[in-house]
């Protein structure tokens, strides 16, 4: 919390970026402090290799394997989403449906994914199709457990208030329901974000052509660890990013609670 | 069936040929929910331009007793001494409903959650119209200047007109209010409901009857014109009072207190609530 005190002294504009300026200037002196420690120490590049040789392993062809990537992460992202979504929907409106497929959500969280991750390139091969799925699949639980939640979340009055109106089924859903959700979504789309980064290598781990877990893994093979560092960093730059942009549409729409969603 | 009830006196306005019609009649009306016996044949008749109050103990089943009225709830079909009712004239009165959190979207502005109450059910009002009706009706509770703020952005007793200023930009003909001032610290209710007083008494948006659940005798006795006093549950109506103070109450509601009529009638509805039967 800043005090007002803390807001009226001269350097109080840069109190304001405090948030961003403490991890930067952290970062840095870290980024030094294993860029001196690497020449001093004489560690071998194949260990630990030094951030300036990282930065020179960064091409244009980690630009390309960031790309697909993304590419997976962004779609397994977009279809658990909506499908997680659309079935808690069913969940909340249907009851047999949430009764026959309720277990069969619980069986796919508690299998782990790098199990399955075999099977699905079987099925959907080497490409894009198989990375899309695993990621789809780790990231479809959280989505739909807190979207039943948050539709689930609307208290007995405001539902009392909109049956006094004899509210249709459908205004009850768009004005009530659906609103009064939102903040449980987008902490799902918060938590399936990451999620959807390590389905994605996972998936590339067990069999690609391309993409950053394809990177970490072929560079292991021959040692070559200022790439698989640089893969690395852009992996987590995907996870960061996607994070940091979710956080921001979060703050703008969801402005009326933070708390009681998590 | 002619209820035992509600043998008080005519309404002592008179003049208006249609004050004094029932407007809503709960006819021996039983309610249990789940194994509970909450309510015991209830015969009220609500009538066209009066202000009725219901006390009893709490969890009597006061709320319920509204929920009946706003048909939430149905009473008992298979009572022993024959189905329960709820009977309004030829048709149903537009009924609104003030609970006692004020129950707004925080995602909605003022007037949005004001206009929800104008965009829901069969009998919405077309598009063009919210607008203008739901700042009317913030002008009535002297929030209009605040149409644009969000509900976090307001004071509990702000909030409460809010709600108040929803339901009735609907325009109810019966407003049936379920403790609605029971969270606010007492000034702040003091106020609201010298204000829900005056638009009482200027009928304000076509009101033509109110029923107001209430744990507190002052407001009850001061408000209303009659008091429903229920007893503990399953709840029946222990006994009806008339309250005997002249009308319109707004001009001299600070000092009702220290009239005699208003003291006679507080201390007969403390006897009627403490006796024991």
């Amino acid at each position: 919390m800043r005090t007002d005190v803390s807001r009226r002294m001269p350097l109080g504009i840069l109190k304001r970026y405090d948030a961003l300026l403490y991890p930067l200037v952290f970062i840095s002196l870290l980024l030094v402090a294993w860029e001196v420690s690497v020449h001093v120490f004489d560690i071998p590049a194949y260990m630990l290799p030094a951030p300036s040789d990282v930065l020179d392993a960064m091409d244009s062809d980690l630009i390309n394997h960031t790309w697909v990537t993304l590419q997976e992460t962004l779609w397994g992202f977009l279809i658990a989403n909506i499908a997680g979504f659309f079935v808690a929907v069913m969940f909340v409106h249907f009851r047999p449906v949430e009764l026959s497929l309720f277990p069969v959500a619980i069986a796919l969280k508690t299998t782990p994914l790098v199990a399955l991750a075999p099977l699905l390139v079987v099925w959907l091969g080497t490409g894009m199709a198989s990375k899309i799925a695993a990621s789809a699949l780790i990231c479809f639980f959280p989505v739909l457990i807190n979207s039943v939640k948050g539709l689930r979340s609307i208290d007995a009055e405001s539902d009392e208030l909109f049956r006094t109106y004899q509210a249709s089924r459908q205004e009850i859903f768009w004005k009530l329901r659906l609103p009064a959700s939102l903040p449980y979504v987008m902490s799902a789309l918060k938590i399936s974000s990451s999620l959807a980064v390590v389905g994605a290598i996972v998936g590339e781990f067990v069999g690609a052509n391309a993409g950053l877990g394809y990177v970490v893994l072929v560079s292991s093979y021959h040692l070559d660890t200022d790439i698989m560092f640089s893969a690395i960093f852009a992996a987590a730059f995907i996870g960061l990013a996607f994070f940091w942009i979710l956080e921001a549409i979060d703050r703008h729409f969801i402005f009326w609670q933070q708390e009681g969603a998590d | 069936m002619q209820s035992t009830a509600i043998q008080a006196p005519a309404d002592s306005q008179g003049g208006n040929a249609l004050v004094g019609d029932p407007l809503l009649t709960l006819q021996n009306c039983s309610l249990t929910l789940n194994d509970t016996h909450i309510l015991r044949n209830i015969d009220l008749e609500i009538r066209q331009g009066e202000f009725v109050s219901i006390i009893g103990p709490s969890g009597c089943g006061k709320s319920t007793t509204l929920r009946l009225m706003l048909e939430l709830l149905k009473p008992d079909a298979d009572d022993s001494s024959g189905a329960g009712k709820v009977i309004f004239p030829k048709v149903r009165p537009r009924r609104g409903m003030a609970f006692q959190k004020p129950v707004l979207m925080p995602w909605l502005t003022v007037r949005g959650n004001v206009e929800l109450s104008l965009s829901l059910g069969p009998q919405k009002t077309p598009q063009s119209l919210r607008r203008g009706k739901a700042e009317a009706a913030l002008e009535l509770v002297g929030l209009l200047a605040y149409a644009n703020y969000y509900p976090k952005q307001l004071s509990g007793g702000m909030q409460q007109r809010v709600a108040l200023a929803r339901t009735l930009a609907a325009e109810p003909e019966l407003l049936l209010m379920d403790e609605p001032f029971g969270a606010l610290d007492e000034m702040t209710r003091d106020t609201l409901n010298l204000e829900l007083l005056k638009l009482w008494e200027n009928r304000a948006n076509g009101l033509k009857s109110i029923v107001m659940v209430t744990h507190s005798l002052h407001e009850a006795v001061s408000l209303s014109d009659r008091v429903v006093v229920l007893s503990s549950r399953p709840a029946g109506i222990r006994t009806i009072i008339d309250v005997p103070l002249p009308k319109p109450r707004s001009a001299g509601f600070v000092s009702i207190e220290e009239t005699q009529p208003y003291q006679q009638t507080i201390a007969r509805l403390r006897r009627e609530l403490h006796r024991e039967d």
